[in-house]
């Protein structure tokens, strides 16, 4: 070959090695993005005055009188609405019988949809369940159910041989030659002034709980079944960790029982993530039975033996990395080997550690797998500390799942769910953030 | 010495804490099981702690795991979209467990498809030969030439039993080929977002998203789940141990309450009383 | 707590130390000693634990059923009267998708880790390793979802139009790379300068042509592809291939980084391009290491669980075509998540323990690759310090 093709493939190599690096990069803005841009609509939107009347009602929030004006206003424009319904329904009474059958099924439609716009219809009897108490409270889904309202969904069965296409059909035109054709037009040119849009910053999604299974409200259960099952696997595998890492590189000689247990760890770290869920439920749950049925305190365990590997090796390398010299000039003073491992060594090699238990940190909040048979319930309210022993929680983990293939109207609450992924992707990555910039400052240290 | 007095007071903190977890553990209800009853379960859930301001937990994990969780008395409430089965029974008889079933609602189990699918209705036999894999395209049942995407599903759903009782039959099983799907939302999602998909869901889930087929003729709506002309409904159960008595009484009686008629109402599930 | 060290001990002696008071110290040292060691082997025991826990509720399903039903059937209908516990399909779904990530992730790994530890700059390799970390550290349930509601949809409606412009995106540099080479080694044989070059034009033209036409014939026939679902392996396989990527990126960096300078510049010295240095000396000498990490990012495909059970579609079947990637399947981890809910816990079925039997099956495969890349791992290790 001559020295031209080895130089292309020289460069393609390099541009090889550079293409899946930019790949990845770019995997990490594919999958962040479009979190990070649907999440936030979960706290800043489009409010109408629905999700305004909802967070008075149900959590006493917002300046009452100003609320009671914007009500008086919407209610002002809709009413207009209503009485040209109410005026419809007047004029079905006095049709034929075969006229009034075939007008009261669209009418019905056109009933419900302003129903899923505004609410329930003044007058008739308040239903039970908050999702059918108020109209639309995010203005970019009150657009979606204008449009359900204007137009009626047709599918064109025509041609068997093909797969049917989609058109809307305007309900104005069904409903021609009435006092009904009227109301279309005004809602579509009112809706402004029966949902009173403004920007809304709802923090309330963070710290609120959650209203008839997550269609509305927020998500504080989740974020504090996360907390205490993430603390509560540090509180048990960081110890443990950090002591048995002092083990490893102070106490430890070579040999085969040594090399036995560095096997366990690496085999430990190893193990899938849903083995440890079986394990968990098997010992934890059934032999040992620290809880009766799933909780907190399970989940924790199983979690804590998982991350336990990880807290184990960073703190070994973490110990390791502290220079010999500090270890000679401790020991040379005349203290004891386990003084200078407490006074010396651990105070030196704490960062690293740190690091090490904060990444594992940001894996135990993270994990699924482990937590479906130990500790996560899909409702529930925030639970107290002192039932961490007792009480299964919710956790943004399990959740997410939950809602995104469980819910009965997962396509209905996707803001709620992309909030959690947010919530707890921020949650994680901050940790691993905080990690590597903890890092970047020991090694800068240690450089001098 | 100051030390170690601080480390036993932390130490019998602790153990009170414990303590205190453990005597309050059952103050609330903890109901478990399927995935149908969820949405009636979640709403009474949310409406009752409202009103009387006792906690209410409940997991969605299938209508065998809710049976399960009765027999280990690990929940107050089994919510079960089938009844009980001899040896659940018989298992909850060793471990002393007397379980109790009311009904909650009729439910019929709607067949959907994707809103595109010119197929307006189907036999039972259609559907069984469908979900046994010897139709496999909607030409063979008079619709369009593509391909049947089969969606059933997870087998420890009470829905999927009932389904397999009511259609398919105990001796043939499920194609091998067909999705699974962990709940009515699901299957929901799937089939209006797929092509060519079938399956089967509560009528409760079944909005306008996804495409009813009449069965044998009938079309699925809570009129003819209640009536009994539809073919393919069945009764939603909660499963007590023993007879209900206090807060849990009072919840498994809520179907037969107004708030709770109107709640079932709302969810379009059906009304036994 | 007063362990203390022979440096000390002899530091004990300077001064007047009662024989009773240094036995006492030697107690307590050893006292410590052990406990530290004991703590050290709360790990072993937790392994112990976790493969007899699995396997006591394991081994009554073999005992009930046998083992080649397991591992020989495909008919997975565990709430069947009589219940059927074929496995087969499920085991392949896993090798399936776990092959599919292999696939996506070796090639961009290796290739992005001797990028990161041959070609790029220390000052840029700050800022890029980071982003592998985070890569790392997207849960799993998030990637899990990003399958579910994001790629699912897009590979359902317009699955035909991405995999013809994937398959551009890949194929057309590589075909066009080998057009070059291949029509150079033609023409080596021909001595006249001049003439060479022209031959070397046609033959560059020829082949481009037909390269050109195969792209085009390809690309075409997968644009008319249609996905009928887009929860399949492929959608799987391409996440969790990217959640693979950091374990083989790191340790496969590690690899190649054992491999002295002394090698690279003995090569670079006797005239080899920076990319023949690397695929003729540093990946042979750093092959068991890479070996080691394909393993164990393998084993993290394996053991995923989130993302599967939530995009995979789960149906218990081997896919028609055996490779087809754009059909559902299922796999054993997916499995266990799902299928635990059913009842028979109490009563001890075989339902029940047909799920320890799978997890059994996931803890003996993880432990023995484990077992073998950690072999791997220090045979290296004693090869280039023998060095």
């Amino acid at each position: 070959m001559n020295l031209g093709t080895r130089k292309l493939l020289d460069r393609s190599f390099t541009a090889l090695g550079v293409g899946s690096i930019v790949i990845m990069g770019m995997m990490l803005l594919v999958v962040l993005m479009p979190i990070l841009s649907n999440g936030i609509t979960a706290n800043v939107f489009r409010g109408t005055i629905e999700h305004r009347k909802l967070l008075y009602n149900e959590f006493r929030r917002g300046d009452h009188a100003e609320l009671q004006r914007q009500i008086a206003e919407s209610d002002a424009a809709r009413r207009k609405a209503y009485a040209m319904m109410a005026a419809f329904e007047a004029e079905m009474k006095l049709m034929s019988e075969e006229k009034h059958a075939g007008y009261q099924e669209k009418y019905d439609q056109v009933k419900s949809a302003m129903k899923a716009l505004l609410g329930p219809v003044p007058g008739e009897e308040l239903p039970e369940l908050t999702r059918f108490k108020y109209g639309q409270t995010r203005w970019s889904k009150a657009e979606e159910r204008l449009h359900e309202l204007l137009y009626e969904k047709q599918w064109d069965y025509s041609n068997p041989d093909v797969e049917a296409k989609e058109y809307d059909v305007s309900r104005a035109a069904s409903f021609q030659g009435t006092s009904l054709v009227k109301l279309f037009p005004y809602v579509e040119s009112n809706i402004d002034r029966m949902l009173l849009p403004e920007w809304t910053v709802y923090w309330g999604f963070i710290t609120d709980s959650s209203i008839d299974s997550h269609m509305f409200g927020g998500i504080w259960p989740e974020i504090q079944g996360t907390i205490f099952l993430a603390v509560g696997a540090m509180l048990f595998a960081f110890p443990l960790g950090v002591i048995a890492a002092v083990y490893f590189t102070e106490y430890a000689r070579e040999g085969f029982f040594n090399s036995l247990l560095r096997s366990a760890n690496s085999t430990l770290a190893g193990v899938p993530s849903i083995v440890f869920g079986l394990f968990g439920l098997a010992f934890f749950i059934n032999t040992l039975k620290v809880s009766e049925s799933k909780s907190v305190l399970a989940g924790s365990l199983t979690l804590a033996i998982m991350i336990l590997p990880t807290i184990i090796r960073s703190a070994e390398e973490a110990i390791l990395s502290v220079p010999k010299t500090y270890r000679e000039a401790s020991l040379s003073l005349g203290s004891s080997k386990w003084n200078t491992i407490v006074t010396v060594i651990l105070p030196a090699a704490l960062p690293g550690i740190l690091t090490g238990g904060v990444i594992s940190l940001g894996r135990a909040a993270g994990e699924t797998a482990p937590i479906i048979f130990t500790a996560a319930v899909s409702v529930g309210s925030a639970i107290g500390l002192a039932d961490v022993f007792s009480s299964p929680t919710p956790a943004l983990s399990w959740n997410i799942y939950n809602l995104a293939s469980e819910h009965e109207a997962a396509s209905e609450i996707r803001h709620v769910q992309y909030g959690m992924v947010l919530a707890l992707v921020t949650i994680v990555l901050m940790l691993n953030l905080s990690a590597i910039i903890l890092r970047a400052r020991i090694s800068k240290k240690l450089k001098g | 010495m100051k030390k170690q007095w601080g480390r036993a007071l932390s130490v019998i903190a602790l153990v009170v804490i414990v303590a205190n977890g453990r005597a309050e553990a059952k103050n609330g209800i903890v109901l478990d099981g399927s995935t149908t009853v969820g949405p009636i379960a979640k709403s009474f859930a949310a409406f009752f702690m409202n009103k009387y301001h006792v906690p209410v937990t409940v997991s969605e994990s299938g209508s065998g795991n809710g049976a399960k969780s009765l027999i280990n008395k690990s929940c107050d409430i089994a919510s079960m979209s089938r009844s009980m089965k001899p040896q659940e029974l018989a298992a909850a008889k060793t471990k002393g467990v007397n379980p109790v079933s009311s009904v909650v609602a009729l439910d019929g189990l709607a067949i959907v498809v994707h809103p595109s699918n010119p197929v307006k209705t189907l036999t039972i036999a259609q559907v069984a030969d469908i979900y046994k894999g010897r139709v496999t395209n909607w030409r063979q049942v008079g619709g369009p030439n593509f391909p049947i995407v089969v969606i059933q599903r997870e087998s420890n759903s009470g829905t999927q039993e009932s389904f397999k009782d009511l259609v398919v039959g105990k001796e043939t099983p499920v194609v091998g080929s067909a999705e699974t799907q962990a709940s009515n939302g699901a299957v929901k999602s799937r089939v209006s977002l797929t092509r060519g998909a079938i399956g089967f869901l509560g009528l409760g889930f079944a909005d306008a998203s996804v495409k009813k087929v009449a069965v044998n003729g009938i079309y699925p709506t809570p009129l003819t789940v209640k009536n009994g002309s539809y073919p393919l409904s069945r009764p939603l159960f909660f499963v007590t141990d023993g007879q209900p008595s206090g807060f849990v009484k009072q919840f498994v009686e809520l179907p037969k309450s107004a708030d709770g008629k109107k709640i079932i109402k709302e969810l379009g599930f059906v009304n036994k009383y | 707590m007063n362990g203390d060290s022979p440096a000390t001990a002899g530091r004990s002696s300077a001064f007047i130390v009662s024989a009773r008071k240094r036995k006492l110290q030697k107690i307590t040292r050893m006292a410590g000693e052990s406990t530290l060691f004991l703590i050290a082997a709360v790990v072993a025991i937790i392994v112990l634990f976790i493969f007899y826990f699995v396997a006591r509720d394991a081994v009554p399903f073999f005992q009930i059923r046998g083992f080649s039903e397991f591992f020989t059937k495909t008919d997975w209908y565990p709430a069947d009267d009589p219940p059927r516990f074929g496995a087969l399909a499920i085991i392949y779904g896993s090798l399936m998708v776990t092959a599919g990530s292999a696939l996506i992730a070796v090639p961009m790994g290796v290739s992005a880790a001797i990028c990161l530890s041959d070609v790029i700059p220390f000052s840029v390799r700050q800022y890029v390793k980071p982003i592998i970390e985070m890569l790392a550290a997207i849960p799993s349930v998030a990637f899990g979802f990003f399958a579910l509601v994001i790629l699912a949809p897009l590979l359902q409606n317009f699955g035909g139009p991405i995999l013809m412009w994937t398959w551009w995106l890949i194929a057309s540099p590589f075909l066009l790379l080998a057009v070059i080479v291949v029509s150079e080694l033609l023409s080596t044989s021909i001595q006249d300068d001049s003439r060479r070059r022209v031959v070397q034009r046609i033959l560059v033209a020829v082949f481009g042509l037909l390269s050109l036409l195969f792209l085009f014939f390809v690309g075409k026939h997968l644009q008319e592809i249609q996905i009928l679902t887009g929860t399949n392996a492929l959608n799987v396989s391409i996440i969790l291939s990217f959640m693979a990527l950091p374990t083989i990126v790191s340790v496969s960096e590690d690899a190649l980084q054992a491999v002295g300078r002394d090698l690279r510049e003995g090569s670079y010295a006797l005239g080899a391009t920076r990319a023949e240095t690397i695929v003729k000396i540093i990946l042979p000498a750093a092959s068991s290491g890479i070996l080691a990490a394909v393993i164990l990012g393998i084993m993290r495909s394996l053991g995923e669980t989130m993302v599967v059970w939530m995009a995979s579609g789960n149906s218990s079947h081997v896919p028609e075509p055996w490779y087809n990637y754009l059909e559902s399947v299922r796999t054993l981890t997916a499995t266990i998540a799902g299928d635990m809910g059913e009842a028979d816990q109490v009563t001890g079925s075989a339902r029940f323990h047909v799920l320890f039997a799978m997890g059994l099956l996931l803890l003996v495969i993880s432990f023995i690759s484990n077992f073998i890349s950690e072999r791997i791992v220090v045979r290296q290790r004693k090869v280039l310090s023998g060095q």
